[in-house]
């Protein structure tokens, strides 16, 4: 018999968030087209004689991910209102903390995915030398993404339940957002640009220290929306 | 199998929204392999009752004891629609810690949708969701089933198969509680009634007849003594 | 609160008619006395507002949301006094409406912060369900300010403002220092005060409500 493991019963939810938003696919697909559509649209607004490509790519690439992956996010909690789904999943016996974990996983893959079709695009549009720092950039991004899916998801959970949760979602996450972004575009800069890592320690602390806290943070608090 | 514990007994339980109790001061023993139905007007807090007593909200006031697992089945499926029969049913399953062993398989059999395990349920008909929505409070095999007005909106051979399913349940000892508006259909396979009056359970007695008209004369009575 | 009020107004009084004129930058630097204690008192209300949020979480009193609420409005309505004040005082001294200079902007991010959160709690009917997801809220945004100050601040270090500035000078003249001290302490009281004014209010609301939905089983 298969245990309800911790690990187990969060990989089993993730897994159905994936298969359902696969068959669907609507939220992916605007994740994306919104993606494009802003690296597209600063991208062409940008007046390349006064601010160069390295002083507005890392810039760029932040904002597209910020708001690309805020569409994915309320489809976490969004898909668990129809049917009353939510329900179902809290007659098992499945702990809130597999839960958190499961909605974590799941929209990093969404956002993993966003991302992944979105540099590609970044690095047609703008020509700044990353292949050699690729490693580089997707540890800061893979991090940066991390914080900012933690304090989403436990948002979104309680957005889910207003009115105008694709409003609320933005305006409550927002601030959170300051510190993981802004030092996700410090580094981002300092990486295009070759600077050594010591220039990088500050922010990377920064941005570390942010993902632990809040995760964590995240997971603590996730309980208290669940249970009625 | 009987046993002089109940299966499932509530004592004093009381549950409000914000400030209006919802659920005043309840108590009731079932026991094993005993039906029980549950009546009241719309808003007289059957629903409140039956999810606080399935865990899904907490109640205020008073506890509950049970012996064994607790299964529901209420009037939304609490399933996906994108995912077939089957695939809910596991999913729900290895929440439970449950492999793939063909219980899925096997409850849908029983409930007649066999044929369309593989189909997506945003396609099925209410009365099929309402069988799934059974086969999927058995999976664990639970010995406690609250059902929220299992009936409703199904037709004659879909109410067939969940009345026989019902019948067979309280034969293995399940103990299970219906909250309901089809009097008739269950009387046959229910032996009590649970009066629900604003929030209170105004009576817990035996059937008072076979038909619907005894079972409304006695609400009514209740309704009006101002319990 | 009375207290607080009358206190408010010696404040004002002794900042303009006794405080001597700071050489460089006018009579606008005396919105100063005003600006830095309402900014702390600001901070203040949010940080109230957090561990009343916690204390709600582990204890789950009625009492501790509806303060921390309470703390929250007076809180947003001191920091928009601030951020309207800062501006205020800018423009003669700098000669710009705002510059993102640490202070200002942090206080503007935890602004939008507890903007956020009287919005949720405005969104959100049943006042259990209020209570708690503003209660989590609270304590993520309490832990989030700190965040906000070192991002705001390294930020800042790292892209030299154009146009530099020392508005807390370390060396104050004593009347000044005594004036701005006072503030600071008027401040704190006028916060006190506002605060249970609102939660006053809060708690006959919630009494009304209880009686209107009728009593116990």
């Amino acid at each position: 018999m298969a245990s309800s493991s911790l690990f187990g019963t969060a990989l089993a939810v993730a897994r159905k968030d994936l298969k359902v938003e696969w068959r669907t696919k609507t939220a992916f697909i605007s994740s994306l087209v919104f993606a494009v559509l802003v690296l597209a649209v600063l991208y062409f607004a940008r007046d390349k004689t006064s601010v160069g490509d390295y002083d507005l790519a890392p810039g760029a690439l932040w904002v597209t991910f910020t708001f690309a992956g805020m569409l994915g996010l309320n489809r976490a909690f969004l898909l668990e209102r129809e049917n009353h789904a939510l329900d179902g999943l809290r007659l098992t016996p499945i702990s809130p903390t597999a839960l958190f974990l499961g909605k974590v996983a799941g929209n990093l893959v969404f956002l993993g995915v966003v991302e992944l079709v979105s540099l590609p695009l970044f690095i047609l549009f703008y020509d700044v030398p990353i292949w050699r720092q690729l490693p580089t950039l997707m540890v800061v991004v893979a991090l940066a993404t991390i914080g900012y899916v933690a304090v989403g998801t436990l948002l979104s959970a309680m957005v889910v339940r207003t009115r105008f949760s694709e409003v609320m979602l933005p305006v409550l996450l927002l601030p959170f957002l300051v510190p993981p972004i802004v030092s996700a575009v410090q580094l981002t800069w300092r990486i295009l640009a070759l600077r050594p890592l010591s220039e990088m320690t500050g922010w990377l602390s920064l941005l570390a220290a942010f993902d632990i806290i809040f995760f964590t943070l995240s997971l603590l608090l996730f309980e208290a929306i669940l249970i009625e | 199998m009987a046993s002089s514990e109940p299966a499932v007994r509530v004592h004093e339980v009381s549950r409000r929204f914000g400030y209006r109790w919802v659920v005043r001061n309840v108590s009731m023993d079932i026991a094993s392999g005993e039906a029980v139905m549950l009546v009241g007007g719309n808003g007289a807090g059957k629903t409140t009752l039956l999810r606080v007593m399935a865990g899904l909200l907490k109640a205020h006031k008073g506890q509950i004891d049970y012996r064994g697992m607790v299964g529901m089945v209420a009037h939304h499926t609490m399933m996906y629609d994108a995912l077939t029969a089957r695939e809910n049913l596991v999913f729900f399953g290895r929440l439970h810690g449950l492999r793939d062993d063909g219980r899925a398989d096997r409850l849908l059999e029983r409930l007649g949708l066999g044929h369309v395990s593989g189909e997506r349920i945003a396609t099925f008909s209410r009365g099929m969701l309402q069988r799934l929505a059974i086969a999927r409070a058995l999976l664990h095999e639970p010995d406690v089933l609250l059902l929220d007005e299992p009936l409703t909106g199904l037709d004659d051979a879909a109410s067939q198969i969940v009345l026989a399913v019902i019948a067979e349940l309280k034969a293995r000892g399940a103990a299970l509680l219906i909250a309901t508006h089809q009097l008739i259909e269950l009387a046959s396979v229910t032996a009590r009634v649970g009066y629900m009056v604003s929030g209170r359970l105004a009576a817990l007695e035996p059937l008072p007849g076979p038909d619907a008209g005894a079972i409304v004369s006695r609400y009514r009575d209740l309704v009006a003594s101002g319990v | 609160m009375g207290l607080a009020l009358v206190g408010l107004a010696g404040i004002y009084v002794r900042a303009l008619m006794f405080t001597p004129i700071e050489r460089t930058q006018g009579p606008a630097q005396k919105i100063f006395y005003v600006h830095a204690p309402v900014a702390w008192a600001a901070l203040l209300a949010f940080s109230v507002c957090g561990l009343l949020s916690l204390l709600y979480l582990m204890m789950r009193d009625r009492k501790f949301d509806l303060m921390a609420a309470a703390s929250a409005e007076v809180g947003t309505a001191l920091a928009v006094v601030m951020l309207t004040t800062g501006p205020l005082w800018g423009k003669p001294v700098w000669g710009t409406w705002w510059t993102w200079d640490a202070r200002l902007t942090s206080t503007l991010f935890t602004f939008l912060l507890f903007v956020g959160y009287l919005v949720l709690r405005n969104a959100l009917t049943d006042f259990e369900v209020r209570a708690r997801f503003s209660a989590v809220l609270g304590v993520m945004a309490l832990v989030l300010v700190p965040f906000i100050h070192v991002t705001v601040y390294w930020f800042r270090t790292l892209h030299p403002d154009p146009v530099v500035l020392k508005p807390d000078a370390p060396s104050l003249p004593s009347v000044m220092l005594v004036t701005l001290l006072s503030s600071f302490a008027v401040c704190t009281v006028l916060y006190i005060g506002l605060v249970m004014q609102r939660y006053a209010l809060a708690v006959m609301q919630d009494v009304r409500e209880e009686e209107a939905a009728g009593g116990i089983s």
